[in-house]
């Protein structure tokens, strides 16, 4: 299973997740989309827009799901943690 | 020209800044301080990157007018959602009756549209009796008058021209139009044009707030 998470670097709640899926080994590909270029970033936005239906962070991606900030209990779930 | 922060702000200068004006809002700071502190502390880093305090979790477009959108404290914007949500998009303000703040971190879930919310858009306080002033609640423009100890709430714009009733005069339960005098009641939106009413909305005075109702 695919798991992505859109983060921003300067975001709590993206430190926190970044943090909880290390603790639980969890393997994941991950974008700080503030570090992105111009061009890219307008790019990866969208595709969170599309995904999340805003621009709030983090948006984890796991499998078909989207998963908006740091939520524990949704990540316990649908990583089977 | 001074800047609003000077180079060296510090998380206490924020505060002192943010407090009154999410106040004036019906908005406080989270109870968990270790997260207001975080979340301050990521906006220094901020405003040291880009000149502002933009919303740490909420991403920059490179707009200026959508980028506005997100500088903290960015409740006037997002009010609906966040009176639905009872606290902006991160956390960092809470409702002013919410106790525990610890409950409202982490997850960010924007409310379905529909349900229908109670939007604080003043103190009580702030509105004299006999007067009238603007309110914005989420999109909306709103008159927000007060007659005595009660409050009406309509939208800001007349129907003739479109002016903005907010800077009109009140004349009992009469909001007088600034631009040309149509005159509208304010507990109905009626005005003796024809076809030209304005849309009212309830309004619920509660612990020294004014909110306005309406839907997500």
């Amino acid at each position: 299973m695919t798991v992505m998470l859109y983060a921003l670097s300067t975001c709590p709640y993206c430190r926190m997740t970044k943090k909880y899926l290390d603790e639980n080994d969890v393997e994941y590909d991950v974008i700080d989309v503030d570090l992105l270029e111009a061009d890219e970033r307008t790019v990866v936005v969208a595709d969170v827009k599309n995904l999340s239906g805003g621009t709030s962070f983090p948006v984890l991606v796991v499998g078909e799901e989207v998963i908006v900030g740091f939520n524990k209990a949704a990540m316990k779930e649908h990583l089977g943690l | 020209m001074r800047r609003r922060f000077a180079p060296g702000t510090t998380i206490a200068d924020l505060k002192a800044y943010m407090e009154p004006f999410a106040a004036s809002l019906g908005y406080k700071f989270n109870t968990e301080e270790w997260f207001v502190d975080e979340v301050l502390d990521s906006e220094i880093e901020i405003l040291d990157a880009t000149g502002d305090v933009y919303c740490p979790c909420r991403v920059r477009t490179g707009d200026p007018k959508e980028d506005a959108t997100i500088v903290c404290p960015c409740i006037p914007f997002h009010n609906v959602q966040f009176a639905a949500m009872r606290k902006c998009w991160c956390g960092l303000f809470i409702l002013n009756d919410v106790e525990d703040g610890a409950d409202l971190l982490g997850v960010i879930d924007e409310p379905e549209k529909g349900a229908e919310v109670e939007v604080p858009v003043c103190r009580v306080g702030d509105l004299p009796t006999g007067s009238v002033r603007h309110a914005k609640v989420g999109k909306r423009d709103i008159a927000l008058a007060r007659v005595g100890d009660d409050f009406f709430a309509l939208s800001n714009v007349c129907l003739h021209a479109f002016g903005p009733l907010s800077d009109g005069v009140l004349d009992g339960y009469t909001v007088v139009c600034p631009w040309h005098g149509w005159r509208y009641d304010v507990r109905t939106g009626t005005t003796d044009h024809p076809g030209a009413d304005v849309k009212t909305y309830p309004v619920v005075v509660r612990e020294g707030l004014v909110l306005v109702v309406t839907t997500v």
